[in-house]
């Protein structure tokens, strides 16, 4: 295994599609959830997908990492159209996506290494790797890395701490390290900074820009708190009722645009106006 | 990009000394291990070449003969009525004694400790000893399991009615207390309306825990079902050993699931909202039945006050206790220990996956979650002194039978539990795992153990107590402990030996009890 440092701030422009997804449905218990959602995301970019509640951001997500099955649709990742149906398929195009949850989705009574560590299983799975890393063992290598992320994310002091000890933005700056262990190309961020206080949300903010910029990993995350928005993405998607009703750049959101997506423009200083 | 992050560095400071204490705990654990299984004659070529013979005698279990099925009509009703009659005898003496050995009802501090100790004694003794101490001293027959279940449950609900009270709100009390009332009127208008749940809750617990038992009693001649099948089993009728056998399973876990969700419906209080006709139905039916089995199948209780004199004799005989075989005797309680410990650890070892087959959220699979439930029902639904019987004829007599017995037994106990553990756990960080892209046995030892493994340590100390419990009256179908001692005293009439055993096992068992309470409480 060899460890690779990615370049710094890969350019814009660059035309590489990380993910494309064309008129996506899915209906729950007859509630149509998603009404044909069309999706472009470019490598390297930092798009916050926002809407109000219960406007498919989450099942938009899950439906990138293969949690929620669309109804009809198709969704490219990474190249390769999703099948949902082949199980390894599926678990092959995850390790290549980070996921970070709103309550952070550790395992509790563990340490901070062990849920970062245990980002890297998706890579170990084959052969001695698959049978050593599920029983526990990582190699030297592994924990080593796990430790470097764990000083990337501002905290390798906790590492051998219970994670149930730690602080909301300890335990979330611990996630970071989990999805980063994976090495993906594509993190997704759903609500990271909801459950955080205001100054812990703006930290966290910054970590996951700086993980855009210095890694040069595509972030796709779901936002509510609308200066996050314009100060951490390059684009913003507003969902509404299952539909797209705004996709361009963070610059161009304006007052209208907010007051169509959630019926009222909130506290929201637009970039443009 | 290389960070100067020194791992070992962290290794040193805050890893090692828990990682030290992790490796002693193992290595401890792995040398009592293969001390018990050298005690308990763990044999796996026996085992190899018992199975065989194991299949041979199921294959002559079928087809069942039912031919004998008035006379297991009539046995069935008889367990039935002495699981009733010790469960209703049992509550009789248990609500006074529960309410003098609760801290906030007791009378004074002498009635309190007394009281207590008086259960924690009642609850020591296994269920199968006092049915062969009342067999030797009143006679063969259902009155020696109906006092041997009555003190039993005096000793499980004696306790539960305790803690019971003393977790009670003190404020209507205190109202209550602050209007003049009596005492007695105090426990009568604000204790109780609040226990009465809790208690009905555990009345239930302890009716289906009867019931199960008096299936065994009969091995030791204190009627019912079991005896019938110790004779015909004894006698190679393996096709009546079988019809037997389906009776008491069908009757065990009809009993178990009708208790469970009475049970549940008590203590949650939405029994008789939801689904009313069913619920009164089940109420009727458990009704009739104590109603028939107390009122129609009396048991003769003068054979009790007959029984008086030659329980004292019994007891006075046993003065000065037999010391001469002492050393003996604890080497032999080492090896019930050991049997007990080799017994859990294959249940273990059994439930691990079948706790993960079971559990719905491992599997997503309905079939396969179901049929790894019905068998832990099964497991569960046949006492561990009948799985003995079978592993004596199997693999031999001796301790290794008793292990496969209560290995089987309580994997039906660990199988449940797990399953249960692994069910309630949170979701969440599994999905995160499993977002990583890790395998499916990855997913499940670095997401669900780590959050299950508290409860199945704090279960698995529970069925070790059990068991080590249970390895003591083993012996008396020959799977080896200390039992066979015991039984063999009682039946020579060597009071001043029953004497010594009874002390040793209620030692053991006593300590066991305390240190499985502490183990427990720390793992939680
Ligand atoms: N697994 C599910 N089963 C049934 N309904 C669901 C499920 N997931 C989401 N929904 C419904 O879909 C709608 C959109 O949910 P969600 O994608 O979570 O919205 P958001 O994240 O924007 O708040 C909601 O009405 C929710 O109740
Ligand atoms: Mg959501």
């Amino acid at each position: 295994m060899k460890w690779q440092g990615h370049g710094n701030a890969v350019p814009l422009q660059k035309e590489a599609k990380m993910l494309e997804m064309e008129s996506i449905h899915k209906r729950f218990n007859g509630a149509e959830v998603l009404k044909g959602v069309d999706l472009k995301v470019k490598k390297g970019e930092a798009v916050a997908l926002i809407g109000p509640s219960g406007s498919g951001k989450t099942t938009l997500i899950r439906i990138i990492n293969g949690f929620v099955v669309p109804d009809n649709g198709r969704v490219v990742v990474l190249g390769k159209e999703i099948d949902y149906r082949k199980r390894d398929e599926l678990r092959q195009m995850r390790r290549r996506i980070g996921m970070i949850y709103q309550l952070f989705n550790l395992v509790d009574r563990t340490s901070a290494l062990d849920n970062v560590v245990s980002g890297a299983l998706g890579r170990m799975d084959r052969g001695f790797e698959l049978i050593s890393s599920t029983i526990g063992l990582f190699s030297r290598e592994v924990r080593e890395r796990a430790m470097e992320l764990l000083s990337f994310v501002g905290i390798e002091d906790k590492a051998f701490e219970r994670v149930d000890r730690l602080s909301g933005g300890q335990k979330q700056r611990v996630a970071i390290a989990r999805a980063l262990m994976q090495e993906p190309e594509i993190l997704l961020a759903d609500e990271p900074i909801a459950n955080l206080d205001p100054k812990t949300s703006q930290k966290i903010m910054e970590l996951l820009t700086k993980t855009n910029r210095e890694k040069g990993i595509t972030i796709i995350t779901v936002l509510h708190h609308l200066k996050s928005v314009r100060d951490h993405s390059h684009r913003v998607v507003g969902l509404k009722d299952g539909e797209i009703c705004f996709d361009g750049r963070t610059d161009c959101l304006t007052r209208e645009h907010l007051s169509s997506i959630y019926g009222f423009a909130g506290e929201y200083e637009c970039a443009a106006a | 990009m290389r960070s100067s992050v020194n791992l070992s560095h962290y290794k040193r400071v805050m890893g090692q000394g828990t990682k030290a204490r992790k490796f002693l705990l193992w290595f401890l654990l792995i040398i009592i291990l293969a001390l018990s299984f050298k005690a308990s004659q763990i044999d796996i070529r026996a085992f190899i070449d018992g199975m065989p013979h194991a299949l041979s005698l199921i294959k002559e279990m079928f087809p069942p003969d039912f031919t004998r099925w008035k006379r297991i009509i009539t046995l069935t009703a008889e367990t039935i009525s002495v699981g009733f009659w010790g469960t209703f005898l049992g509550i009789l003496v248990s609500v006074p004694l529960g309410i003098f050995s609760a801290k906030n009802t007791s009378p004074n501090a002498v009635i309190y400790n007394t009281s207590k100790e008086l259960v924690n004694l009642l609850r020591a003794v296994p269920n199968i000893i006092y049915a062969l101490i009342f067999v030797t001293t009143i006679g063969i027959g259902p009155v020696a399991g109906v006092i041997a279940l009555m003190l039993a449950t005096v000793g499980l609900l004696g306790k539960f009615y305790a803690e019971a009270v003393e977790s009670i709100d003190p404020k209507p009390v205190e109202a209550i207390e602050a209007a003049g009332s009596h005492k007695l009127s105090v426990i009568r208008h604000a204790v109780f309306p609040q226990v009465f749940p809790l208690f009905m809750g555990y009345n239930l617990y302890a009716l289906d825990h009867n019931i199960r038992a008096a299936m065994a009693l009969g091995l030791v001649g204190a009627g019912g079902l079991g005896i019938e099948l110790f004779t015909q089993m004894r006698s190679f009728n393996y096709q009546k050993v079988s019809a037997i056998l389906i009776v008491m399973l069908i009757i065990i876990i009809a009993i178990d699931r009708v208790s469970a969700y009475l049970r549940k419906g008590i203590i949650e209080g939405t029994l008789f909202s939801a689904n009313k006709f069913r619920d009164y139905v089940l109420m009727a039916i458990v009704a009739a039945m104590a109603f028939i089995s107390i009122y129609f199948i009396p048991v003769d209780l003068k054979e009790i006050v007959y029984g008086l004199p030659r329980i004292w004799e019994f007891l006075s005989n046993m003065f000065p206790p037999e010391r001469s075989d002492i050393p003996r005797y604890i080497w032999l309680m080492l090896e019930t220990i050991a049997i007990g410990i080799c017994g859990t650890f294959f249940a273990i070892v059994i439930s691990i996956p079948l706790g993960m087959l079971a559990a719905r959220n491992v599997t997503h699979s309905p079939v396969i979650s179901n049929a790894a439930r019905e068998i832990t029902n099964f497991l569960r639904g046949i006492p561990d002194l009948v799985f003995a019987l079978v592993f004596v004829a199997a693999v031999g007599l001796g301790p290794f039978a008793g292990v496969l017995a209560l290995a089987l037994h309580t994997a039906g106990f660990l199988g449940k539990f797990y399953a249960e553990a692994i069910e309630n756990i949170d979701p969440k960080p599994v999905e995160a795992v499993e977002a990583t892209g890790a395998r499916f046995l990855q997913k499940i030892i670095h997401a669900v153990f780590p959050q299950a493994l508290p409860l199945f340590n704090s279960y698995n100390l529970y069925i070790l107590d059990r068991n080590i419990r249970a390895a003591t009256i083993l012996g008396v179908v020959g799977a080896g402990g200390i039992g066979f001692e015991l039984i063999m005293s009682v039946r020579l009439f060597e009071h001043q030996r029953t004497a010594t055993l009874i002390i040793i096992i209620l030692i053991t068992i006593m300590a066991v009890d305390r240190i499985s309470a502490y183990l427990r409480k720390k793992v939680v």
